[in-house]
C-alpha cells in the first residue's frame, strides 16, 4: 500500500524518507500495512455509512447537487507529539491572550495605536473595526473566548500561524466527530497509541460561557445562536447545543423588551443571560447593523451595551483576525506581552503599502494572494495554479481596492498519507487547533486537520473540496530510538 | 468516626422545575411525530391494499380503480394528480405515493420533512432517535431506494413501518416524557386518529354500494383489510370472536377502549397530553385546544351505537375530523405562536 508512496520533496508527516516511517508513526504504519487495501476499504465504507446515518453532514453553497453533504472523513489520523504539542501550546495561549488585549485596546484607550506600532488607518479602515464597540466594556474584558488558530508547515516542519479566526471559528464539532468514528472503527490503535482526550471540549466551553454571564444571573440562561438549518456550519450549532445542553435558537426565537433579552417560549417568554451567537457582526441586530437582516434580533446590541446580555464570541473582534492586520500580531505580543512570539508568522506583504503592492504585482505567479475579509477559501488567487487571465484580474482588483489584499509567498504544506483507489499518496494538511478563553485559557489537545482531497492542491477548506483527519496528540512522547542493547552486559 | 467530611458540598436543586419549552421547537416536535406517523399509515395503506388486490384476483378494472380511489381519499390525494402512464394502475399510485417529490403526501416528502424538522431540534431530541429516523430517511432517499422498491414492493414498506415503530419506540425510552415528549404525542395521536376516520369512512363510501359479488368472502375479506390498515385485526378477533360485519368493525375502531389504534384511545391520549402541557403551561384556566378534546374525549366514552346511525358512519367521523382541525388551530394559536 505504500509501495509507491512519494514524499515529492514535501514535508512528509508520517515519512521521514520512503519506506521510513517516523518513531511516532511507525506503529501507525505497521497497522496499515498489515491491513492491506481490502480491509482499510471496509473500514473506509463503515466510516461513511456511520457519518451518513448520523447525519454528520456539512452544507455547500452553490453546489447543484443539494445542499447537504455528508462530512468527507480521512481514516489516516495525523499524529503530534507530546513534545510537538507543549511549543504549540504555548504559542497559541500567549497568542490568544495578546488579541484579546489588543481587543480591549482598540476599543478603549488605543495606545498601541498612540504608541504607533500599528498604523491607525489600517485598524479603522478595516471591515471588520465595529466604532459601535468603542468604550462599550464587555464581561470580563475577554473578547476573542473562541479562537480556531489555522497552523501549517513548511518544507521543514517548522510551524507556522496562517491565520488567527477570533470571529465564529466552526469546525470542532467535525473534530469530535471524527474522533467518535475513529474509535468505533480503529478502535485497536487507541491502545497502542496514549492519545489525548478531547471530548470534554463542550464541557469547557460551557464553563467557558458560565465565565462571563451577567452578574444578575445566577443560574444563567444560555443559548447558542444559529442562522438556522440551511446554515453550512448547523450542524455544528446543533451538535455544541446539543452536548452542553443549552437551548439552540433563531433570531426569530428572540426578543428584546425593556433591555432585555427574552426567547419565546410555549409558556410565554424566557430571560436569555449568554447568547454564543454564530450568526456575524453584521446580522446581529438590524437597528444596529445591517437592516436587512432577518437573522439577528432587534435591540440585542441595546441590550448588550447594556451589560445585560454576554455575546461570545464579543462584537468586534473581527479586526483581529483581518488579514491585512494579521502581520502586526507579533509586534501585539512584544507590545502587551513583553515576549517573542513563539509560533512565527508566515511572511506577508501588505498590498495597501506601495512597496509592498509594487512587489506583489511584480511576484503574482509565486504568490498566494488573500481578500482581507473573505473566510472559508473563497476570493484567494494561487499564483503558480492560476491561468495568465486569472492573475491579470487579480491584479486589476488589488490595483482597485489594496486595502482588501495582501499576499504571502506559497508556503508548501506538509502532507500526510491518505487512501485513493487501493494505495495511500500524500495529500496537503493544515491544522486548526480550538483555544478557549474563560476563566483560565484551554487548547483543546489536537484539532481539526483538514486534507485537500486533490492531488497537489493547497486548498483544504471543507466548502472546497476538502477533507479531515482526526488529530492525535500523544500523552508522551515514544522514545525516538530503541534504547541501545546492553552489549556490554552480553561479556560480563 | 463514622462521619464522613463533606467540604463545599455542591449546591444545587434536586426538584429543578422542568425546562421551559421554546415554541417552534414545539411546532417541530409536533410536526417531526405527525409526519413519521403519516408514513407509517402511507407504508401500511400501500401494502395491505396491494395485498388485498393480489387475494381478489382479477377484479374488473372500474373495481380495482375504486379500491385505489379509497386509499387516495383516505390520504387525501386527488386521483386527477395521478401522472398519467402505460404501467398498471396499481403501480403508478404505489410509486406515485412512495416516491413523487411533487407530491405532498408522499412518503418521500413526509419523511423528508419529518427530517427536517428533527434536523432543527436535533438539541431537544435524542441522538438514538435522530439515528433512527436519519437512517430511515436515507433508506428511502438513497439511490438504491428505488430498485429496492421496485424489486420487492411489500419489504419495502414493511421497512418504513417497522422504521416508524422503532422511532416511536426510542421516543419512549430515550427522551424524557416532559413537554416535548407530550408535543410528540400530541402530533402522534392526533394524526392517528384523523387518518384512521378517514380510512373508515372512505371504505363505507366505496364498499355499500359494491355489485352482488361482494357479499360472502369477498366482502369479509374487504373489511379484514380495513382492520389489518389500522393493524387491528388481531385484538378485534379477541374482541369478537371473528364476527365480521361493517358495524362491528366500525364501532370497534372507533369506540374501543384499550386498543392503542381506535380512535377514542387516540384521543383520550391526546386529551392527556395537551392537559398536561396546559398545566406545566398555565396551571390555572383550560385553554381552547384542551376544551375541545376534552368534549370529544367524553363524547366518544359515552357514544351509543344509535348515535352513530343517526346520520350514518361517515358522516359521524366527519364531525370528529371537524373537531380535531379545530383543535390544530387552537393548538397554533395558544403554543407555537407567542
Amino acid at each position: 500500500m505504500f509501495e509507491q508512496y512519494q514524499v515529492d520533496g514535501l514535508f512528509d508527516e508520517m515519512f521521514a524518507a520512503p519506506g521510513d516511517p517516523r518513531p511516532h508513526y511507525a506503529a501507525l504504519a505497521a497497522k496499515l500495512r498489515s491491513l492491506g487495501p481490502a480491509a482499510f476499504g471496509r473500514r473506509v465504507r463503515m466510516a461513511d455509512v456511520t457519518l451518513r446515518n448520523q447525519g454528520i453532514t456539512f452544507t455547500v453553497y452553490n453546489d447543484e447537487r443539494g445542499i447537504e453533504k455528508v462530512w468527507p472523513f480521512d481514516l489516516v489520523p495525523r499524529i503530534v507529539p507530546a513534545q510537538e504539542w507543549a511549543v504549540i501550546e504555548r504559542g497559541l495561549i500567549q497568542r490568544i491572550t495578546a488579541l484579546n488585549l489588543f481587543c480591549r485596546d482598540i476599543y478603549h484607550e488605543e495606545r498601541i495605536l498612540k504608541q504607533k506600532v500599528i498604523p491607525p488607518e489600517l485598524i479603522y479602515g478595516a471591515k471588520m473595526f465595529r466604532r459601535e464597540m468603542s468604550h462599550v466594556n464587555v464581561s470580563r474584558d475577554i473578547y476573542i473566548h473562541i479562537c480556531g488558530t489555522d497552523l501549517v508547515r513548511d518544507k521543514s516542519g517548522q510551524y507556522f500561524v496562517l491565520e488567527d479566526n477570533g470571529r465564529t471559528p466552526s469546525g470542532v464539532s467535525y473534530v469530535m466527530e471524527n474522533r467518535a468514528v475513529m474509535k468505533r472503527v480503529f478502535p485497536n490503535l487507541f491502545g497502542t497509541y496514549r492519545v489525548r482526550a478531547i471530548e470534554d471540549y463542550p464541557y469547557n466551553l460551557l464553563q467557558c460561557l458560565k465565565y462571563v454571564a451577567p452578574r444578575h444571573a445566577s443560574d444563567p440562561s444560555i443559548a447558542v445562536l444559529t442562522p438556522g438549518v440551511y446554515n453550512s456550519a448547523y450542524f455544528e450549532h446543533s451538535f455544541l447545543a446539543r452536548q452542553m445542553g443549552v437551548e439552540l435558537v433563531e433570531g426569530r426565537d428572540l426578543v428584546v423588551d425593556n433591555s432585555f433579552v427574552y426567547m419565546r417560549t410555549t409558556g410565554g417568554l424566557r430571560r436569555v443571560d449568554v447568547i454564543y451567537r454564530r450568526v456575524d457582526d453584521d446580522f446581529l441586530d438590524p437597528l444596529c447593523f445591517r437592516p436587512d437582516s432577518g437573522l439577528g434580533v432587534a435591540g440585542l446590541m441595546n441590550a448588550y451595551r447594556m451589560g445585560n446580555l454576554a455575546l461570545v464570541n464579543a462584537v468586534g473582534t473581527g479586526v483581529s483576525d483581518d488579514k491585512a492586520i494579521y502581520p502586526f500580531v507579533p509586534d501585539m505580543i512584544k507590545f502587551y506581552l513583553g515576549q517573542d512570539a513563539i509560533l512565527p508568522n508566515v511572511q506577508t506583504y501588505i498590498c495597501a503599502r506601495d512597496n509592498d503592492r509594487k512587489y506583489v504585482l511584480e511576484h503574482l505567479h509565486e504568490m498566494v494572494v488573500k481578500s482581507t475579509n473573505e473566510s472559508g477559501g473563497y476570493g484567494m488567487l494561487i499564483g503558480h495554479q492560476a491561468s495568465h487571465a486569472e492573475r491579470e484580474e487579480f491584479a486589476a482588483k488589488i490595483q482597485n481596492d489594496p486595502r482588501n489584499f495582501i499576499a504571502q509567498p506559497v508556503v508548501e504544506l506538509s502532507q500526510c498519507p491518505s487512501l485513493v483507489d487501493d494505495h495511500f499518496e500524500g495529500r496537503r494538511v493544515d491544522l486548526r487547533p480550538y483555544i478557549l478563553y474563560g476563566e483560565k485559557v484551554i487548547v483543546m489537545p489536537g484539532g481539526l486537520t483538514r486534507v485537500a482531497l486533490r492531488k497537489g492542491s493547497l486548498v483544504v477548506n471543507s466548502s472546497q473540496g476538502g477533507g479531515s483527519k482526526d488529530t492525535w496528540v500523544l500523552e508522551e512522547d515514544i522514545p525516538s530510538a530503541p534504547p541501545p542493547r546492553p552489549e556490554s552486559s552480553i561479556l560480563l | 468516626m463514622t462521619q464522613i467530611a463533606l467540604f463545599n458540598p455542591p449546591k444545587f436543586h434536586p426538584h429543578r422545575p422542568a425546562r421551559p419549552m421554546m415554541a417552534r421547537d414545539a411546532d417541530s416536535m409536533y410536526w417531526m411525530s405527525r409526519y413519521v406517523e403519516r408514513a407509517e399509515h402511507i407504508a401500511r395503506l400501500l401494502l395491505i391494499n396491494s395485498n388485498l388486490l393480489v387475494d381478489v384476483g382479477d377484479l374488473a378494472l372500474n373495481i380495482q380503480q375504486r379500491e385505489w380511489q379509497s386509499v387516495l381519499g383516505s390520504l387525501r390525494v386527488d386521483s386527477a394528480t395521478i401522472p398519467p402512464g402505460d404501467g398498471a394502475l396499481g403501480m403508478r399510485v404505489a410509486s406515485y405515493l412512495a416516491f413523487d417529490p411533487e407530491n405532498p403526501s408522499s412518503l418521500l416528502c413526509c419523511l423528508t420533512r419529518a427530517r427536517e424538522n428533527a434536523r432543527g431540534i436535533r438539541e431537544n431530541i435524542s441522538l438514538e432517535m435522530w439515528e433512527s429516523l436519519n437512517t430511515l430517511y436515507w433508506s428511502i432517499s438513497a439511490d438504491e431506494a428505488r430498485t429496492h422498491f421496485e424489486e420487492s414492493p411489500d419489504d419495502f414498506y414493511r421497512q418504513v413501518i417497522a422504521g416508524s415503530m422503532l422511532f416511536q419506540g426510542l421516543t419512549d425510552q430515550t427522551l424524557s416524557h416532559d413537554q416535548g415528549w407530550l408535543f410528540i404525542q400530541l402530533g402522534k395521536f392526533l394524526e392517528r386518529v384523523e387518518v384512521t376516520c378517514r380510512i373508515i369512512e372512505h371504505k363505507f363510501n366505496v364498499l355499500p354500494t359494491e355489485d352482488p359479488r361482494q357479499e360472502g368472502a369477498l366482502r369479509t375479506i374487504h373489511w379484514m383489510a380495513v382492520l389489518r390498515c389500522c393493524c387491528s385485526i388481531e385484538a378485534y378477533r379477541r374482541h369478537h370472536v371473528g364476527d365480521m360485519d361493517p358495524m362491528r368493525v366500525a364501532s370497534f375502531l372507533i369506540l374501543e377502549r384499550n386498543f392503542p389504534r381506535s380512535v377514542r384511545y387516540g384521543v383520550g391520549k391526546a386529551h392527556d397530553a395537551i392537559a398536561a402541557i396546559r398545566n406545566e403551561v398555565n396551571p390555572l384556566a383550560i385553554d381552547p385546544a384542551e376544551r375541545v378534546l376534552g368534549r370529544l374525549d367524553a363524547q366518544l366514552e359515552y357514544a351509543e351505537l344509535s348515535e352513530m346511525l343517526v346520520d350514518g358512519i361517515p358522516t359521524y367521523l366527519q364531525k370528529i375530523q371537524t373537531q380535531l382541525a379545530e383543535v390544530a388551530v387552537a393548538m397554533q394559536n395558544s403554543y407555537f405562536q407567542h
